[in-house]
């Protein structure tokens, strides 16, 4: 039995697993440990391979598309990642196509990884929370995010299409990503100062954006099942809203249900209008509370 | 009034409306460019409010002052509501603030009737243009069409908006005139009209600009009136043939605070609302027709899926081998969905289908048992009569009534 380790890095994998095919070392026979457990006897060094003849020697061919696949599932952090992955790539190298697909019992586990994987960088996409930092360290904006699975490097360049020349850094406890307007960096660990200026805004409230979303929320159709299906709970407290989330499914559950209304409308006062032609009148842009509202 | 007090009074008065989608657009990317905003075609949930629902655009009214009396709208005139007006420069500093907070991917901009329909038309596409061209803001805007406006108004909206949407609002004409004595069909359905033309001009000829290339929508308010879902289905299914809306949105009606006798008082089953959308779903992913899904019963059943419904009314069709049977078939067997149907056809071409292989699937097994052959499984329910195996699926078993 063999024991390697990649240092979780997906090239130095991939130079291994080239080695053990070329050599026609079977899954049963080798084992990856995890960068964080690493045992103490581990891991001999790699037999150096035979040099090969030139580069026709043998070269493994697999399909373009299960390269990348194997890199997409290997951002999922579950311990032994790296050997369901070699055992996918070597039944493929020896002609058992269906291991990458889902209805195989190894496919169907990679497809899986995949998916949560992908569906971490959706989660990046949406739960990110930018917080203005006006220039400071040289930045527009900061965010902290704590994803499940390794996505930030390869996930984060949607930021850049969406906010043009602006700087930006997302901290997570792993990793960061900074983008300086021009091109992105990756630094694993994250430097202390980036660490130090996220955490200095991480838990800034945001008045207008709460308001929003107590507003948007329909009392009468609470459905938190559904929401935190959506949303899980992990994230609530990196999201502004997060904080308003209790008090508003308590007071729904309490009572607001007869209607759709927000609490904070309903305690206003209201404007019943009397004509057309006062509706016409732009005068009344800023409507003062002239009518009681019943009880 | 203060920013922050409009925007209460305004996001309330925009909940009622169920779209919040940002999906359709182009892909845009602001990566290297002045400006800000993307698009991909998918759109993003950027948040969940306690209700389900998905925070994708900020949806707001710019004002909720309306001459309309739409007997089942909270902004009615005769509603004694909060009323407020945002001007067009404060929804475009929030929308742009929100968007590089990356809490919403755009605009979902509405409004009620001031002055005059193409008043209000016109200040709806000025907060368009004005993010567009000044601020080339990149992300996505959906702008509410007031029916009654000059077509000109609704073409020019088009230029900038990624979709348009007429509201047809009820399912039936009769329901419009007694309970929207100031819409007209014929308004409606002609705007609807405006934007299918000149969208398809504009999709034939390359060079010319784009116009609302994220389609249009619409909304049906269920519940409101009596109509039945085999009503609002066909309605739908005429919609999205005449008019290729790319979505009609069913928003079950709101109680809303003094509501007025011409509406119940009584919310329908959200039951019934989510029935309608999958209904909606197999009209536009699946190929079914609405007289497949609606036999003379008039409404979608509630304890089982339109899917399942379709399947146990059709038992000589059932089991399905899976080894043998057609993509477009496999898709249609409960349980099984479109991309499940494809994964089958992939792994049949390398290997028999088995049982597990359905299984590992993550279909919805239970669902699909009684209705599949694999090569190693034939349903011992397939002589089940169609009741019993009802019972069997249901969402809610009947008998948990008696103990619920």
């Amino acid at each position: 039995m063999q024991v390697l380790c990649c240092e979780d890095d997906f090239e130095c994998w991939r130079d291994q697993a080239r080695q053990l095919l070329r050599q026609d070392i079977a899954p049963h026979a080798v084992v990856w440990e995890d960068r964080d457990h690493r045992q103490l006897f581990a891991s001999e060094p790699l037999p150096a391979s035979t040099p090969m003849a030139g580069p026709t020697a043998q070269a493994t061919r697999i399909p373009a598309r299960l390269l990348d696949e194997l890199k997409r599932a290997a951002q999922y952090r579950v311990s032994g990642r790296w050997n369901l992955l070699y055992r996918v790539l070597w039944r493929v190298a020896m002609g058992e196509r269906q291991a990458m697909l889902a209805g195989d019992r190894d496919g169907s586990e990679l497809q899986r990884r995949i998916k949560s994987v992908s569906r971490e960088a959706h989660h990046l996409h949406a739960f990110v929370r930018f917080h203005p930092v006006m220039g400071r360290g040289g930045l527009d904006y900061v965010a902290w995010h704590e994803p499940a699975h390794d996505i930030l490097a390869s996930a984060s360049l949607h930021f850049a299409e969406r906010l043009g020349r602006q700087r930006w850094l997302i901290v997570s406890s792993r990793d960061a990503v900074w983008y300086d307007g021009e091109t992105l960096h990756h630094r694993q660990p994250c430097p202390a100062d980036w660490a130090a200026l996220a955490e200095s805004v991480r838990d800034n409230a945001d008045p207008l954006w709460q308001t929003y979303y107590s507003s948007i929320f329909n009392p009468a159709r609470l459905n938190s099942k559904v929401m935190q299906g959506h949303m899980p709970l992990r994230f609530w407290a990196g999201l502004p809203e997060g904080r308003v989330i209790p008090a508003l499914m308590s007071r729904a559950r309490a009572g607001a249900q007869k209607d759709g209304q927000a609490e904070a409308v309903a305690s206003k006062s209201g404007k019943v209008i009397r004509s057309a032609a006062y509706a016409k009148d732009d005068s009344f842009a800023g409507a003062k509370p002239d009518a009681k509202r019943p009880d | 009034m203060e920013l922050i007090d409009k925007l209460t009074v305004l996001a309330d008065a925009a909940k009622y409306d169920a779209s919040c989608a940002s999906s359709g657009a182009p892909k845009r990317s602001s990566k290297g460019k002045d400006g800000i905003g993307a698009t991909n075609g998918m759109g993003i949930c950027h948040s969940y409010t306690p209700d389900g629902r998905c925070v994708s655009l900020l949806k707001i009214l710019l004002t909720n002052f309306c001459l309309y009396d739409c007997q089942y709208c909270v902004n009615r005139r005769s509603s004694d509501v909060p009323r407020a007006r945002f001007t067009p420069e404060e929804v475009i500093k929030l929308t742009l603030d929100f968007y590089q907070r990356n809490y919403v991917s755009g605009l979902f901009l509405s409004s009620g009737i001031i002055q005059s329909p193409d008043y209000t038309m016109e200040q709806l596409i000025r907060v368009a243009k004005v993010l567009r061209e000044e601020h080339q803001f990149r992300g996505y805007i959906h702008l509410k069409t007031i029916p009654e406006a000059d077509p000109a108004l609704i073409a020019e909206a088009g230029r900038y908006a990624d979709r348009l949407s007429v509201n047809i609002e009820l399912p039936s004409p009769d329901s419009l005139i007694r309970l929207a004595p100031e819409k007209q069909l014929v308004s409606i359905t002609d705007a609807m009209g405006t934007i299918e033309s000149a969208s398809q001009e504009s999709r034939s000829d390359k060079r010319a600009p784009k116009f609302a290339p994220g389609g249009q929508s619409t909304q049906m308010i269920v519940g409101a009136d009596a109509s039945d879902d085999s009503r609002i289905l066909h309605t739908a299914e005429s919609l999205y043939g005449q008019y290729r809306l790319r979505r009609v949105y069913y928003s079950a009606f709101s109680p809303i605070p003094n509501s007025p006798a011409s509406v119940p008082m009584q919310a329908p089953p959200l039951l019934r609302e989510h029935r309608l959308y999958q209904a909606d779903f197999l009209l536009r992913g699946y190929g079914f027709k609405v007289k497949e899904l609606i036999g003379a019963q008039g409404n979608l059943p509630l304890d089982i899926d339109p899917k399942l419904a379709w399947a146990l009314a059709n038992r000589d069709i059932f089991p399905v081998d899976l080894n043998l049977a057609e993509p477009q078939l496999i898709a249609r067997i409960p349980g099984i969905g479109v991309r499940s149907a494809e994964r089958i056809v992939s792994l049949r071409r390398l290997k028999r289908i088995r049982f597990e292989d359905v299984a590992r699937l993550r279909c919805v097994i239970e669902k699909a048992k009684p209705f599949i052959i694999t090569s190693d499984y034939h349903p011992p329910q397939a002589t089940l009569e169609s009741n019993v195996l009802r019972r069997q699926l249901s969402d809610q078993p009947a008998q948990m009534a008696l103990w619920g």
